[in-house]
């Protein structure tokens, strides 16, 4: 299943929603979004993952790509996983510096 | 509706599957192990384990076995009312998951994380068994997710 990926900015926070599966095939225009989103210089990037049905460690390498992109100030918010999802970010310690949020 | 020749159709296709180990055939992976696991009735979380599993050991071959060369991967699978095994095998130099996973460090910041290493922490702890041989110059690879298997990294309370 492809994903696809949407780019919005609402305030002071860049939106990237995501929707489908998450692997090493799609990981790519995942990371071509981050690059983007960094760019917008926005105090919180937010990342809708509700319709992510699953997620594979390429994803994972991702989000550590957000975190090395943007500046230290910047608060990364993923919203909306999947149990199994959330699992996966918090068996790799991410929970630590990205927060994990159902809202 | 399911008809006999679908019946038959699944029976064939869903035993054995031999692919080019490329990230393209990583989707025909998971078709055929979501296969095996509704054959098996693998509830929802037994099925995520089981895919993610297969998808980051044959991601890793993919990407780290061959290193980028040519190479094929073949998967066996079998399903029954107790569970769901999956064999992984390819040639690729010889390489044991369980002495190449790389569990999460809590003092290491994310950025110095090997994520690769990672991958492969995922699969281990989302089957209930795991075993690894290299016999004739292949790897081979044993994963078993049980229909009532125990999620082994439970969600935090």
């Amino acid at each position: 299943m492809p994903l696809s990926v949407s780019l919005s900015i609402e305030g002071d926070t860049t939106v990237i929603e995501l929707t489908g599966e998450l692997d090493a095939k799609t990981a790519p225009d995942f990371h071509r979004t981050i690059e983007k989103a960094a760019g917008h210089g926005t105090h919180t990037v937010e990342i809708r993952m509700a319709g992510v049905g699953y997620m594979a460690s390429a994803g994972l390498r991702s989000l550590v790509f957000a975190q090395q992109k943007v500046a230290n100030d910047v608060t990364i918010k993923v919203v909306g996983a999947i149990e199994p999802v959330s699992r996966t970010i918090r068996t790799a310690g991410l929970d630590r510096s990205i927060v994990l949020s159902d809202e | 509706m399911t008809t006999v020749t679908d019946m038959v159709e699944r029976a064939r296709t869903s035993r054995v599957l031999d692919v080019p180990a490329t990230v393209a055939a990583l989707g025909s992976i998971a078709s055929f192990v979501l296969r095996l696991a509704g054959a098996a009735g693998l509830d929802k979380g037994a099925t995520y384990r089981l895919r993610l599993a297969v998808d980051e050991l044959a991601t890793n071959v993919v990407m780290h076995g061959y290193r980028g060369g040519d190479g094929r991967i073949t998967v066996r699978g079998r399903s029954g009312p107790g569970g769901v095994q999956i064999v992984i095998e390819d040639s690729a130099p010889p390489f044991d998951p369980v002495e190449g996973r790389l569990p999460p460090a809590p003092g290491v910041p994310p950025q110095d994380r090997r994520i690769g290493g990672l991958g492969i922490h995922l699969a281990l702890t989302s089957v209930d068994e795991f075993g690894y041989a290299h016999r004739d110059g292949r790897n081979i690879s044993t994963l078993t997710v049980k229909a009532e298997g125990t999620d082994r990294c439970p969600p935090r309370p």
